[in-house]
């Protein structure tokens, strides 16, 4: 079971990697402040859960969210036999996983910088 | 770490962590190389100056101003043919070109006075021009001429002038790259802000790190007024001076090179709260994304897909037709920043092509980053390399083509490898559709050619089969297709016109209708 987790979030994983640019903006607490705000409201989306607009940034979130539930329902379609928790957990390993390989495990010197 | 050690590197061993292959099961945590780090000395690469990033780059292609070196005139050189940052004014930016020619008397007495002769003489000579950019260079930096204050007189004398002046000396940072930080901050903190923007429409962005080669802001402009979007600012291919004055007056950041110009969209961010959407304008699934993501954060994603649509039915067959023939080709994706992430995985996926190695020249370890993620498994991926480690990847990796700038393309050429170039382009704009499907032309026309062909012969020991005629590219690249494929009916070579940029000056744009403004309460 935990392989299978593993080897989904690797999927999700390499999606982003290869198709997005969100997650790497130059330093960590931006890059911190990108994959929360995204993952999310993906998460939401994808449990069907109420996704806050209320601010330009939260839009400019969302917008990614949406193209990013788009790609993954159309590539993943395993995703579509998981119930609510499920998904949740498997968002909130991919958050983990996307921390680990853009901030915390980043071998990037310059996301300590203090300023852009 | 999975560094690779070039045999020409041995003797200069910091060179070592300059390359990584990315090899099974490796990923970002542990196949990085070291980048954005001064130039290790013994090692000749090919990076520009902090002066040449501010100017060449980013300062130049703004459109309507005057763009002064101070210094000596050979800081001037990277003008027309070297740069192709076209625009719509009759291309004022490139074909005049103003230095105040420094000499060794002025680096002994001083160059204030000249420079301000100079200012006011060109000002003179194109009354129409009211917009100037003053550039230090590494001499008149050294001297510490004061440009600033001798710019604050000469607007005082012309009444209606303005003048942006940028501190980037070409030592001023180990690449190219610190020029663009230089130039993004400058023109933030002294000039954002002094103009009042028209806003014509609901929606309204700032492009951001666009810079028309060859008229890929027109390109991308084109799909912007389709869907009613205003550009407010172009930062700065076909820019307007004082439209980049009024940065502050947009709903939203759209970035493409953020290489180049992260820094202003972050500065945006932090001081006027616009957000910053990053996104590609090449490769159709990636520039469909794009369009998609700015239609859904103004609500009008419907505008968004009929464009994608409309463009995807026109070109997606001829570019399928290119990609038939390039599958399995290997490049080297060899371009200056951030094009090593934009292509990375769009030409993989769409054209076919097996990119063995990318490198950037003075990109960041944060674009080094982002090309290792897009690349697939066993690319070399080399950091800031001189010309023989180049050399060594051509002969290791035999690449069918290489994608790079001038300098290593010349040399490509003399072990018999097809380069195009990476920054300028071959037959561009190969932003949009359109564009990508040019580009699957040039690396088609480059790799089949006839003539390259005839290289690859080595006369010194190579039978030269003289009697056999003559040969297309087309019998070249087809020779190994099946049958279904070379008559395939719904494929199609490139179709459009050799000028697929001039069209869209003209063009009429459906006008929407304006939301009706909300009063403020208490306003």
């Amino acid at each position: 079971m935990e392989d299978l987790q593993k080897d989904r979030i690797e999927q999700l994983v390499d999606y982003i990697m290869k198709n997005c640019l969100w997650q790497f903006h130059s330093r960590a607490w931006d890059r911190k402040r990108q994959n929360e705000g995204i993952l999310a409201k993906t998460a939401q989306l994808l449990c069907g859960d109420p996704v806050s607009l209320e601010t330009p940034e939260d839009r400019c979130y969302w917008v990614d969210a949406v193209c990013l539930v788009e790609a993954y329902r159309a590539g993943y379609p395993w995703l579509a036999g998981l119930g609510k928790a499920e998904l949740r957990d498997l968002m909130q390993g991919l958050y983990e996983r996307m921390d680990y390989l853009t901030i915390t495990g980043s071998l990037n010197l310059e996301l300590t910088d203090q300023h852009y | 770490m999975p560094y690779h050690e070039f045999e020409v590197s041995k003797c200069i061993p910091e060179r070592k962590k300059h390359a990584v292959v990315k090899g099974p099961g490796e990923d970002l945590t542990s196949a990085l190389p070291a980048g954005y780090l001064s130039t290790i000395p013994g090692t000749i690469s090919e990076r520009g100056c902090a002066y040449c990033g501010a100017k060449h780059v980013i300062g130049t292609p703004m459109k309507d101003v005057i763009h002064l070196s101070h210094g000596p005139v050979g800081c001037t050189y990277d003008t027309w043919q070297t740069k192709r940052y076209i625009s719509d004014n009759d291309n004022f930016q490139l074909k005049y070109t103003f230095a105040t020619d420094m000499k060794e008397k002025h680096v002994i007495f001083g160059a204030e006075k000249m420079l301000k002769k100079n200012m006011l003489e060109a000002f003179k000579a194109f009354p129409e021009m009211k917009r100037m950019t003053v550039y230090q260079t590494c001499a008149s930096a050294l001297i510490g001429d004061d440009i600033d204050a001798v710019a604050q007189e000469v607007m005082e004398e012309l009444p209606g002038v303005d003048i942006f002046v940028c501190n980037s000396p070409g030592f001023k940072g180990p690449s190219q790259s610190g020029g663009h930080h230089t130039i993004n901050i400058a023109w933030m903190k002294n000039k954002v802000g002094q103009v009042e923007p028209k806003i014509t429409s609901d929606y309204v962005i700032n492009y951001v790190g666009e810079y028309n080669i060859q008229g890929d802001q027109e390109v991308m402009q084109d799909y912007f007024k389709r869907m009613g979007i205003q550009i407010l600012s172009t930062f700065t291919g076909n820019g307007s001076y004082d439209d980049l004055r009024a940065m502050q007056g947009a709903h939203l950041n759209v970035l493409e090179c953020a290489r180049s110009a992260e820094y202003i969209c972050n500065e945006l961010r932090v001081r006027y709260g616009i957000p910053r959407l990053d996104i590609d304008g090449f490769g159709f699934e990636a520039l469909s994304h794009s369009l998609r993501k700015i239609g859904l954060f103004f609500g009008i994603e419907d505008r968004a897909e009929k464009i994608i649509a409309e463009e995807t039915a026109r070109w997606k067959p001829e570019l399928d037709w290119y990609k038939e023939r390039l599958n399995g080709k290997k490049v080297c994706l060899w371009p200056g920043g951030s094009k090593l992430w934009h292509w990375a995985h769009a030409i993989h996926a769409e054209m076919g092509v097996e990119v063995v190695s990318v490198y950037t020249k003075f990109g960041h370890q944060g674009d080094m980053e982002k090309g290792i993620a897009r690349c697939e498994e066993g690319a070399l991926a080399i950091d800031d390399p001189n010309e023989l480690e180049s050399l060594e990847a051509m002969e290791t990796l035999k690449p069918d083509c290489i994608f790079t700038g001038k300098r290593p393309g010349e040399y490509a050429k003399k072990v018999r490898v097809p380069y195009l170039n990476a920054h300028a382009y071959h037959n561009g704009p190969w932003k949009g559709y359109e564009g990508w499907v040019r580009f699957a032309r040039d690396i088609y026309n480059a790799i089949y050619s006839p003539i390259h062909q005839l290289a690859l012969v080595d006369i010194s020991k190579d039978e030269l089969a003289a009697g056999t005629g003559f040969v297309t590219r087309r019998m070249l690249s087809d020779a190994s297709l099946p049958e279904k494929v070379r008559s395939s009916e719904t494929l199609r070579q490139y179709t459009g016109q050799f000028d697929s940029v001039s069209g869209f000056r003209d063009k009429t744009y459906p006008v929407f209708e304006r939301k009706p403004e909300v009063e403020t309460v208490g306003a």
